[in-house]
C-alpha cells in the first residue's frame, strides 16, 4: 500500500513553511552595538595592523618571526627577514603557533587533581599547594626534579638556578636532542656541538639519513642554503643514503637504498676508497682496512662500484658535505655513524668550509637520553618528591620500555607548567598553565652569537588564566621560601640582558638598548669572517648496529611534520598532507608494494606491525620509495591526551621500540627493531589528499637536463642574472635526452643496483626496476615548444600553442584583457607569479601560511577522503624516478593560475568569477550561487566548494571553535556554505600595498607586495610581482629559459610561470 | 490530482518564502529614523555650532580602514570642565567613572561581504559629508545614503577617470 496521499496535516505543514519563510525573511537584523575604547591605547588604531618582532618557540631552531596583530590580536606569523637564523622564511610548525595561542583546549585556570578528578582552582591556592609540597621536599631527604625543554637563554638559567635552590636537579629533555652528533664531534674534533652547514658552497652533499629539510638542526636555514646550492646547474649534486626515501631524500639526485643500519659501513667504505686512492687527506689514524668496498657491499647491499664512484665524486667535488644525525637513522651505533661521517668530511677537507663547528646550534644543555633514564631510575627508587615539567611531554615522547610512566607513579607530587593538558600534564597532580610564547616575554639563544628576544604580541587571551612559567617558578620559590630571585620574570630577564647591553649597547641607556633589541627581535654578532677548521682529535671504534628481534622487516620510525608530537594538537598541521604520502589526520605504515602483496595488503588496509616490544595497527601506504625489507611509521600521533585534535588519533609508534640505545652518547635508538607484518582486521581507511603521484603525461612538473641548459647557454636562475631567453633554441637542442643515470655511473652499474628494490636476483636483491621514464623527460619541451606541423596535420583550435611560436601566442597575456568596461587607463599591473620547482622542497610552509592568511577552514579526514579539502594552495608530489639509483621526485605548488583566458570565467552564469583588469581571476563570494560549473571547467582543480557551513558556530562542521576564530583575518571574508572559493593572490595584501604606495605618493616597489605563500617560502621558490614591470623579479624569472606553463596546450595563458627542475643525470660522468 | 495540488502548494510556499527573503535585502538596509543612543550626542552642536573637525573624534578615518568611534576619554577631555551640569553630560561622566564604554547603537549598516576603507576615501579628498550627509545639521544621526551597491558604484563610475584619484569599478576592490 504505497498510494500517495495528501493529508490535511501535510497541507498545513507546507503552508507553515511558507509562512515561516515569509516572516523570517522580513525580520530585521538586530541592531549591533558599537563599543568604543574607554581610554584608547597609545598608538593603536582599529583597522591598522601592527607588527611585533619575536622568536618562534615551536622548536629548538629559534627562527625570528614578525607577528601581525589587528585590534590587539595576533593573526599571522611570518619569518623575520632580518633575523640571522631564518632570513624571512618560516616552516609550517611556526605558522601554526597561532593555533597554540588560540587553542580551544587551553587550560582556563590552574588544575588540581583531587581523587583522580581534575578540579579548577585559583592561582593563590595552586601556588600554596605546590609551595607546601616543595618546602616539604626540600627539607626532606627526597628531592625535587625539574625537566624543561630546550628553552635556551634566560629561562634555562632560571630553571637551573631554581632547581639548585630547591635542592633538586635540573634536566633539559628534548626528544630530538642530536646527542649522537654532539658526542661524535666531541670525540673527533673535541667540540660537543651541533654544527651549521654552508650548503650554498657545497658542490656535492651526501646525507646519511639526516632529514635536514625536516627536523634535523635548523630546518629553515638549511632549506635556504640547500636551495641556493641547487640553483647552480653545474654544482649541488645531492645523494641520499637511507632505507626509506624521506621528504629530504626526495630532493636527491640519487637514492642509495642502503640496508637499514648500513649507513655507517657505507660511509667507512667511501673513506676507505678515498684513503686507498689518496684522493684526500689521510684517514687520521683510523684503521679502515676492514671496510673494503666489497666487504661493505655485503653489509649494505650497495654495489662496490657505487661506493667507489661516490667516494671519488665526494673527494673531488670540493667542498663537499656529508651529514648524519637524523632521527630515522639513529641506531645503537649513532655516534659511530656520525663519527664516520666526520671522518669523510675531514678527509675531504670540509671542516671550516661547509661544516661550521664555530657557528654551532644551541643544543648544549640538552641532556642525553641516558640522563633521562637516570632520572627515571631515581623516580622509581622514590628519590623524587616533586617533579616539575615544562616545555616537554616526556610521558608521550619517551618509549614505554624506559618506564617513565611507571616511574611517574612513584613521584609524590607532579607539577606541569603546560598550557594544555598534554600526555604528561594528564598524569600530573597540578597543572599551572603557562602563557603562550606569543603573549609572553622571554628570550632564546638558538645558535652561537644570536640572542633572540620573545616579546608579547598581545595581551593575554583573557579566557585563559595563565601566567608566564618564569613568574610561576619565582612565585613558587618565594612561597616555599628558597632562592633569591627578582620579584618578577620580567626583572630577571632584564637583569640577564645587562650583559648583552654591556656588549651591544654602546652609547645607549639600557632602556634604549632594550627597546631597540625588542624592535629588531634580538641582538646578534656578525657572522665571523674566518673559516676556522677543526683538527681531528680522536677516533672512534666502529661497529655496525644490529637490529633486535625477529621478523622479515626492519622498522624505521621517522619524525613527521608534527615534529616529536608537539604539532599534533594544531588542526592546520593535522590537515596538512604528509610530504611523502599526502596522508592526513592519522598514522600509516609505509610498505613496499611487493612486501604488501606478500601479506595480502592493499593500499589503506590495516597492517599489524609487531616487534618484541609491542605492536601497532595502522593503514598501509604502498610506497615505491622504501626497501622491501623495511617498513616506516611516522612519529607524532597517538596521544593519550593533548586536546580534541590530537587525542586518540593514529598510533604512537614508539611502542614498537625494544630497549636499545647508543652506548657512546646515551641516545635513544629509534632504528633498533625488526618486526613481523600481518594483515589486521578492519576496514581500509587512509585519507590521502593526493592519491595518485603520476603525472600521466600531463607535464605538470617538468624537468630539464643540465646538459640541455648548458647547450642553451643558460644564464638565469637564482644565483645569476637573467638574460633574454634563447626562445627555446636550447631546449630543442637538448631533445636527445639521455636515459638518467647516477653520477658517473656506467649502464652496467646502473643495471646492478642492489637496493633491495629490484626484481629478486641471486642474493635476493638485484636488478633495479626503474619506473617508466617519464614522458616529460623523453620529450623535453613537449609542452612548451612550438613544433613543425606534420604533413596533413590539422591544428586543433584549442591547442595553438603547440604549433605557433610562443611569443606570438603569449604576448597578449601581458596586456590586461577585457577592455570595454575596464578601459580605465589607471590600471598598471598584471599580477603574476614565478614558481621554481627546482627550489621547492615540498615543505608546505606556504600551505599553512595560506590557511592563516585566508581563513581557510579545516575539514577533517572524512572530507579529505572525498576530495573536499579547502586548501587554496596544495603541494603536488610527482614521483618520476623512484626505486633506488637515480631519483627524481618533484614538488609543485599548485594554486589558482590566474589564467588570462580562464575556463572558469566563461561558464559562470552569474558573473561571480570574472577577470579583473590587473589580471586576477576574481571570485565574488556574495554573487556566487554555487553552481560549481567553474570548478568543473577548471583544468587545474584549484577551486574549492563550501559543502558545509564551516563558519557557522552551531554546526558540527564548525572549523573555528572559540577562540580559534580570534585568529581569523578581518580583511578576508569568511565564506559560507554553497560558495566557491579559491586563491586570490592575497588580493587584500595587494590592495594594502597599493594603498601604502599611494599614501607615500610613489609607484609600487618590486617585492613590496608579497602573497602569504611567497613570503613564507624558506627557499624563495615562489616569487610574486608585476609582469608589466620589466624590471621586476617575476618578469625576469618569467623569461628564464627554464620556464614552462602547466597545461599550456589548453591556451589558458596562466599568470603563474613555473621553472623546470634541473636534472643532473650526467653531471659527474 | 492530489499530487498536482501538493506541487502547487509547495511551489506557492516556496515562492512566497523566496520573495520575502529577497525583499529582506532591499528593505532592511539602513534605518531612516536614526536609533536612540545611550547618550544623546548632538552632532549639530559639536560639528555644526562649535565647528569641530570630524577627525578630532573620528581620527581613524584618515589613517585606517575603520573610522573609529572616539574613546570615552576623548569626550571627557572637554567634558571634565565643559557643561558638566547637563544631564546627558553627566550620563557620559557616569559611564567614564564606572569604567564602562558607551554601548553606541550602530547607525550605518554596511551590507555583508563588503569591505570599505575610510582612509582611501578621505585621502582621495572626499569630504565626510559626501557620504554621511550634513551631519553638522543632524541632531540625531541617520544613515544618510542607502549604502546599496548602486549608490557606491554610481560615484565610482563618475570618478573613474579622475586624474588624481581614479575610482575603480573592479568588484574585487570591495568584495574579497
Amino acid at each position: 500500500m504505497s498510494e500517495f496521499t495528501f493529508k490535511r496535516r501535510d497541507f498545513l505543514k507546507l503552508v507553515g513553511i511558507g509562512v515561516a519563510g515569509t516572516t523570517t525573511g522580513c525580520a530585521s537584523r538586530p541592531a549591533e552595538k558599537l563599543i568604543p575604547y574607554l581610554v584608547a591605547p597609545n598608538d593603536l588604531l582599529p583597522g591598522v595592523p601592527y607588527w611585533y618582532a619575536s622568536t618562534c618557540r615551536e622548536c629548538s631552531a629559534g627562527c625570528g618571526i614578525l607577528v601581525k596583530t589587528r585590534e590587539g590580536r595576533a593573526i599571522k606569523v611570518e619569518g623575520n627577514p632580518a633575523h640571522p637564523v631564518n632570513r624571512g622564511g618560516l616552516c609550517g610548525l611556526g605558522h601554526a603557533a597561532l593555533q597554540g595561542l588560540y587553542h580551544p583546549d587551553r587550560l582556563k585556570s590552574p588544575m588540581l587533581k583531587v581523587n583522580g578528578q581534575w578540579k579548577a582552582i585559583g592561582w593563590d591556592e595552586a601556588i600554596r599547594t605546590a609551595a607546601d609540597r616543595l618546602a616539604t621536599a626540600k627539607s626532606g631527604k627526597r628531592g625535587v626534579a625539574v625537566v624543561t625543554g630546550n628553552a635556551t637563554g634566560s629561562f634555562e638559567k632560571l630553571a637551573r638556578e631554581w632547581a639548585a635552590a630547591a635542592g633538586g636537579t635540573h634536566l633539559v629533555y628534548e626528544a630530538f636532542g642530536h646527542e649522537a652528533v654532539r658526542e661524535a664531534n666531541r670525540r673527533t674534533f673535541g667540540q660537543a656541538v651541533v654544527p651549521t652547514f654552508d650548503f650554498a658552497r657545497a658542490q656535492m652533499v651526501v646525507s646519511f639519513g639526516a632529514d635536514f629539510l625536516e627536523t634535523f638542526g635548523s630546518p629553515v636555514a638549511q632549506a635556504r642554503g640547500f636551495a641556493a646550492m641547487r640553483a647552480q646547474p653545474q654544482a649541488g649534486w645531492f645523494v641520499t643514503v637511507e632505507p626509506r626515501l624521506s621528504p629530504t631524500g626526495a630532493r636527491a639526485d640519487e637514492w642509495v637504498a642502503v640496508r637499514p643500519g648500513g649507513e655507517l659501513a657505507l660511509a667507512l667504505g667511501m673513506a676507505h676508497v678515498i684513503a686507498k686512492e689518496g684522493l684526500g687527506r689521510g684517514a687520521a689514524g683510523v684503521d679502515l682496512s676492514a671496510w673494503m668496498p666489497e666487504a661493505v657491499e655485503e653489509r649494505t647491499d650497495v654495489p662496490a662500484k657505487t661506493i667507489e664512484r661516490l667516494a671519488r665524486a665526494f673527494a673531488s667535488r670540493r667542498p663537499s658535505l656529508a651529514i648524519a644525525g637524523g632521527v630515522a637513522a639513529q641506531s645503537a651505533q649513532a655516534v659511530a655513524l656520525a663519527a664516520a661521517v666526520n671522518l669523510l668530511n675531514h678527509m675531504a677537507g670540509n671542516l671550516g668550509e661547509t661544516v661550521r663547528l664555530d657557528q654551532a646550534l644551541n643544543f648544549d644543555a640538552v641532556a642525553p637520553f641516558r640522563d633521562v633514564q637516570g632520572l627515571i631510575e631515581k623516580m622509581k627508587q622514590g628519590e623524587v618528591d616533586v617533579l616539575v615539567v615544562h616545555g616537554a611531554d616526556p610521558a608521550y615522547s619517551i618509549p614505554a620500555w624506559a618506564g617513565f610512566g611507571a616511574a611517574l607513579d612513584q613521584v609524590l607530587f607532579k607539577i606541569s607548567l603546560s598550557s594544555v593538558m598534554d600526555d604528561t600534564a594528564e598524569r600530573c597532580d597540578l597543572v599551572l598553565p603557562e602563557t603562550h610564547a606569543l603573549e609572553s616575554l622571554g628570550d632564546a639563544e638558538p645558535m652561537r652569537g644570536v640572542w633572540s628576544l620573545v616579546q608579547p604580541t598581545m595581551q593575554r587571551v583573557p579566557m585563559f588564566d595563565a601566567r608566564p612559567a618564569g613568574d610561576t617558578l619565582i612565585a613558587l620559590a618565594k612561597a616555599a621560601g628558597f632562592g633569591a630571585f627578582p620579584d618578577t620574570w620580567d626583572a630577571y630577564l632584564r637583569n640577564e640582558w645587562k650583559a648583552r647591553h654591556a656588549r651591544f649597547g654602546a652609547g645607549r641607556t639600557f632602556e634604549a638598548f632594550w627597546e631597540d633589541a625588542l624592535k629588531q627581535g634580538g641582538v646578534w654578532e656578525e657572522a665571523p669572517a674566518g673559516k676556522p677548521g677543526a683538527a681531528w682529535s680522536g677516533t672512534h671504534a666502529f661497529a655496525s648496529p644490529e637490529l633486535q628481534g625477529v621478523g622479515e622487516v626492519a622498522v624505521v620510525l621517522f619524525p613527521s611534520h608534527l615534529h616529536d608530537g608537539r604539532g599534533a594538537n594544531k588542526p592546520w598541521l593535522q590537515e596538512l598532507p604528509d610530504r611523502t604520502t599526502t596522508a592526513v589526520w592519522g598514522s600509516w605504515v609505509e610498505i613496499h608494494p611487493d612486501t604488501a602483496a606478500k601479506i595480502g595488503v592493499a593500499q589503506g588496509d590495516p597492517v599489524r606491525v609487531e616487534t618484541a616490544a609491542g605492536s601497532v595497527v595502522a593503514p598501509a601506504y604502498l610506497y615505491q620509495g622504501i626497501r622491501r625489507d623495511t617498513v616506516a611509521i611516522p612519529l607524532g600521533q597517538g596521544h593519550a591526551a593533548y586536546g580534541r585534535y590530537a587525542q586518540g588519533r593514529g598510533v604512537n609508534a614508539l611502542a614498537l621500540l625494544p630497549p636499545a640505545q647508543d652506548e657512546a652518547s646515551g641516545a635513544l635508538a629509534y632504528l633498533s627493531a625488526r618486526a613481523r607484518l600481518s594483515k589486521a582486521a578492519g576496514e581500509s581507511a587512509l585519507p590521502l589528499a593526493q592519491p595518485n603521484m603520476h603525472q600521466a603525461d600531463r607535464g605538470i612538473a617538468q624537468g630539464i637536463a643540465v646538459a640541455s641548459l648548458i647547450a642553451m647557454e643558460y644564464t638565469g636562475g637564482k644565483a645569476g642574472r637573467v638574460l633574454e631567453p634563447a626562445r627555446g633554441e636550447g631546449e630543442r637542442a637538448g631533445s636527445a635526452h639521455p636515459a638518467p643515470l647516477p653520477p658517473g655511473a656506467t649502464p652496467e652499474e646502473a643495471a646492478h643496483t642492489p637496493a633491495g628494490l629490484g626484481k629478486e636476483g641471486p642474493r635476493g636483491v638485484n636488478e633495479p626496476v626503474l619506473l617508466e621514464t617519464p614522458p616529460s623527460q623523453r620529450r623535453p619541451g613537449l609542452y612548451t615548444e612550438p613544433r613543425q606541423l606534420k604533413p596533413g596535420e590539422v591544428i586543433p583550435p584549442h591547442a595553438i600553442t603547440a604549433y605557433e611560436p610562443e611569443e606570438k601566442v603569449r604576448s597578449p597575456r601581458q596586456i590586461p584583457v577585457h577592455e570595454g568596461s575596464y578601459s580605465n587607463p589607471n590600471h598598471h599591473h598584471r599580477w603574476a607569479m614565478a614558481i621554481d620547482i627546482n627550489s621547492c622542497n615540498g615543505c608546505q610552509a606556504c600551505v599553512v601560511a595560506c590557511y592563516a592568511e585566508n581563513n581557510i577552514p579545516v575539514v577533517g579526514p572524512e572530507m579529505t577522503k572525498r576530495g573536499r579539502q579547502m586548501a587554496w594552495l596544495r603541494i603536488e608530489r610527482y614521483e618520476e624516478l623512484l626505486g633506488g639509483g637515480p631519483n627524481d621526485v618533484r614538488f609543485v605548488p599548485m594554486m589558482c593560475q590566474q589564467c588570462t583566458d580562464a575556463p572558469c570565467e566563461i561558464v559562470c552564469p552569474v558573473y561571480a568569477t570574472y577577470h579583473n583588469p590587473e589580471g586576477l581571476n576574481a571570485q565574488v563570494y556574495n554573487r556566487c550561487v554555487g553552481t560549481r560549473y567553474c570548478s568543473n571547467n577548471c583544468p587545474y582543480k584549484v577551486r574549492q566548494f563550501n559543502w558545509f557551513d564551516y563558519a557557522a558556530p552551531e554546526k558540527e562542521t564548525f572549523a573555528f571553535p572559540e577562540p580559534l576564530n580570534w585568529q581569523l583575518n578581518p580583511d578576508v571574508t569568511v565564506r559560507s556554505k554553497g560558495v566557491m572559493e579559491k586563491c586570490t593572490f592575497c588580493v587584500q595584501r595587494i590592495l594594502d600595498g597599493k594603498g601604502n604606495a599611494r599614501d607615500e605618493n610613489r609607484p609600487l616597489r618590486d617585492g613590496e607586495i608579497q602573497t602569504a605563500c611567497a613570503q613564507s617560502c624558506p627557499t624563495e621558490a615562489i616569487v610574486f610581482g608585476d609582469l608589466l614591470d620589466p624590471e621586476s623579479k617575476v618578469s625576469k624569472l618569467s623569461h628564464d629559459q627554464r620556464r614552462y606553463w602547466v597545461f599550456n596546450e589548453l591556451n589558458t595563458k596562466p599568470g603563474i610561470t613555473y621553472l623546470k627542475k634541473l636534472e643532473r643525470e650526467s653531471e659527474l660522468a | 490530482m492530489k499530487r498536482a495540488s501538493i506541487l502547487l502548494v509547495t511551489a506557492l510556499a516556496l515562492a512566497a518564502g523566496t520573495a520575502a527573503f529577497t525583499q529582506s535585502f532591499s528593505v532592511q538596509l539602513g534605518n531612516p529614523r536614526g536609533p536612540a543612543q545611550p547618550v544623546k550626542f548632538p552632532h549639530d552642536i559639536h560639528a555644526g555650532k562649535l565647528g569641530m573637525d570630524c577627525l578630532y573624534c573620528h581620527y581613524g578615518a584618515e589613517k585606517s580602514a575603520i573610522a573609529n568611534l572616539p574613546p570615552v576619554s576623548t569626550c571627557m577631555g572637554c567634558h571634565k570642565i565643559a557643561v558638566t551640569d547637563r544631564p546627558e553630560v553627566q550620563k557620559l561622566a557616569g559611564y567614564y567613572e564606572r569604567g564602562e564604554p558607551i554601548p553606541w547603537v550602530e547607525v550605518y549598516r554596511l551590507p555583508d561581504h563588503v569591505k570599505f576603507n575610510h582612509k582611501r576615501h578621505v585621502r582621495a579628498g572626499l569630504t565626510c559629508q559626501t557620504c554621511h550627509g550634513p551631519v553638522q545639521a543632524m541632531n540625531v544621526v541617520v544613515q544618510y545614503p542607502s549604502l546599496k551597491m548602486g549608490w557606491c558604484v554610481s560615484c565610482h563610475r563618475e570618478r573613474m577617470n579622475d586624474p588624481g584619484f581614479p575610482a575603480s569599478t573592479d568588484c574585487l576592490i570591495c568584495h574579497h
